[in-house]
């Protein structure tokens, strides 16, 4: 089974790759066009996914993806049902700072608490960071933008402080409090 | 050369070095930390909503408490008429209540409940005459009835139930016609979580679950009286897909006692326009799928939120098969057995008294997760 490895090919020169996989496909275009005409003094190539494992035919030609981002939609069961099967297509490696989740309508009625709480828990259990997005708004999809530029620029080593994404997951990896954890 | 595993430590070093990895073959395998320091804070009751997600960093917070259960034991059947006044049951069965769910009542007396009719029947008046001053006594065109439904409460925590009634003669009826019933509701604490029930202060009644059948506007003006002479709180209840989840399993699995004559399921998809998908199952096949993954033999009488899961995915499975349509993809909209239904929107129907405890239990824990603290 081919497993996508984060660090199995060279990277480009000021250049930062990021893979957006998402089983909608509302939020991914949007946000991809926010994160391309964010200004930034970095070239950002975004590559758009419905799920993992990615097609083996453009294996030679892709780059090497420096940030992958799973977007859930917590009003859909079956997003986060994509998600969890997806993870299993990623090397090990991936999780040390690669990985981030960004989960929208977190807001909307009771049913997406449990959710959010199931998403909370995978991510701790990868020790990734989750972040909230507001789809709706370009405002939202900006602000979204923004900070996933600020974890990408960590993790395709561009930060200026000598700060990797090792460093960096361990700061923002999402915990679960105690008491959720004895479920 | 055999494979070796480097394990990372993490070393929170503010100048950092670079790390070197060596891996051979996918051995290495990312240890969650060993023991965070577990400080137990003191609990607070009630949900809390999640933290600000905006910052990068996630402090524990003190979300506690009433903890949503992962199982629950299996329904049972109840001749609940042993219990309760059969006359009060058939009030409570065959009408559509609408749900909401109330913070606890200050001093509220299960003795005084003539006087609290009087003064609501009064209220009622008054609001209709718009501050004309009424006294408390007086036949208004309004009767009000409170009744204590005893028997429907599980627990010793529980508080009994109390039904509420309003008849009113209709405009253009003669005196000696019957005034009718216009609304009718009910609170009630079935089963509640009993450790919060205890943390209570003594003046203090709860009965987080109100169900209401009838007009807007008495409704409005009942839930009034109500904030005002108890100061308490209402919101509208609107149940979760999980809590339907867990109706369809547990009505299914009563079928072999009582015949459910059907399970209903109402899905509602978020295509434009939104597509409405209404899925029919026999029961006995119902049954034979919820019986392959919780057997009926099994001598433990619990059932786990994960066997639930597995039978809704089973069912939405076989749709798929079918029809090629994800129903995980929309929303579980209503359940419906011959026992009861129930809405998304929180509106529920007891068709069956035999098992309306159940049925309570588990719409009294969604009021009290629901009730702000």
């Amino acid at each position: 089974m081919a497993l996508l490895t984060p660090y199995s090919k060279v990277p480009e020169l000021n250049t930062a790759t990021v893979l957006l996989v998402e089983n909608e496909e509302e939020l991914q275009s949007k946000l991809a066009n926010a994160l391309v005409q964010y200004e930034k003094d970095f070239n950002v190539n975004v590559r758009l996914a419905r799920k993992l494992p990615l097609p083996v035919e453009n294996k030679e030609t892709r780059p090497r993806i420096d940030l992958i981002v799973f977007l859930v939609n917590l009003l859909s069961e079956r997003s986060l049902q994509s998600v969890e099967s997806s993870l299993a297509h990623l090397h090990s490696d991936c999780f040390l700072g690669k990985v981030c989740f960004l989960v929208t309508d977190a807001r909307c009625g009771s049913h997406t608490q449990e959710r959010l709480v199931s998403v909370r828990k995978l991510a701790a259990a990868h020790q990734c960071p989750v972040l909230c997005a507001e789809h709706r708004t370009v405002d939202g999809v900006n602000a979204a933008a923004v900070r996933l530029l600020n974890i990408l620029k960590v993790s395709a080593g561009m930060s200026p402080i000598a700060t990797t994404a090792l460093y960096l997951s361990s700061l923002t990896r999402c915990s679960v409090t105690s008491d959720l954890e004895e479920d | 050369m055999g494979k070796r595993d480097v394990q990372i430590f993490f070393l929170l070093f503010f100048w950092l070095g670079v790390f070197l990895f060596i891996m051979e073959g996918r051995g290495s395998a990312v240890n969650t930390p060993a023991s965070r320091p577990l400080t137990r804070r003191s609990k607070s009751y009630g949900r809390s909503c999640v933290e600000a997600p905006s910052y990068f960093w996630q402090t524990p917070g003190h979300l506690t408490v009433l903890k949503v259960p992962t199982s629950r034991g299996a329904a049972k059947s109840q001749l609940i008429t042993n219990k309760v006044d059969p006359e009060h049951i058939a009030l409570l069965v065959k009408n559509e209540w609408k749900l909401s769910y109330v913070t606890p009542l200050h001093h509220f007396r299960h003795t005084q409940l003539k006087s609290y009719s009087r003064h609501l029947a009064a209220f009622i008046a008054a609001e209709n005459q718009q501050g004309v001053a009424v006294e408390v006594g007086l036949e208004a065109g309004f009767k009000v009835t409170f009744t204590a439904v005893l028997g429907l409460a599980e627990t010793d925590e529980d508080a009994e139930t109390v039904f509420i009634q309003i008849q009113s003669k209709p405009a253009f009826a003669a005196a000696a016609d019957a005034p009718k019933v216009v609304w009718r509701g009910w609170l009630t604490c079935v089963n509640g979580d009993p450790e919060y029930l205890r943390s209570l202060p003594s003046d203090f009644v709860s009965l987080p679950l109100f169900c209401t059948s009838g007009s807007e506007s008495l409704t409005t003006l009942v839930k009034t009286w109500f904030e005002r002479a108890f100061d308490c709180n209402f919101g509208s209840l609107a149940l979760n897909s999980t809590t339907l989840n867990w109706l369809a399993a547990l009505w299914t699995g009563c079928h072999p006692t009582c015949n459910i004559r059907h399970l209903k399921l109402a899905w509602s998809l978020p295509t434009q326009p939104p597509l409405d998908v209404s899925y029919t199952v026999n029961p006995q096949d119902a049954w034979e799928l919820w019986n392959s993954i919780h057997p009926e033999e099994s001598t433990d009488d619990k059932i786990d939120i994960k066997e639930v899961q597995s039978f809704i995915n089973g069912l939405e499975t076989h749709f798929f098969r079918h029809f090629k349509i994800y129903l995980s993809a929309g929303t579980l909209v209503k359940v419906s057995t011959a026992l009861g239904s129930a809405h998304l929107d929180g509106k529920i129907k007891i068709g069956n008294s035999d098992y309306i405890t159940t049925l309570l239990t588990l719409l009294t824990e969604s009021a009290l997760l629901k009730m702000p603290t």
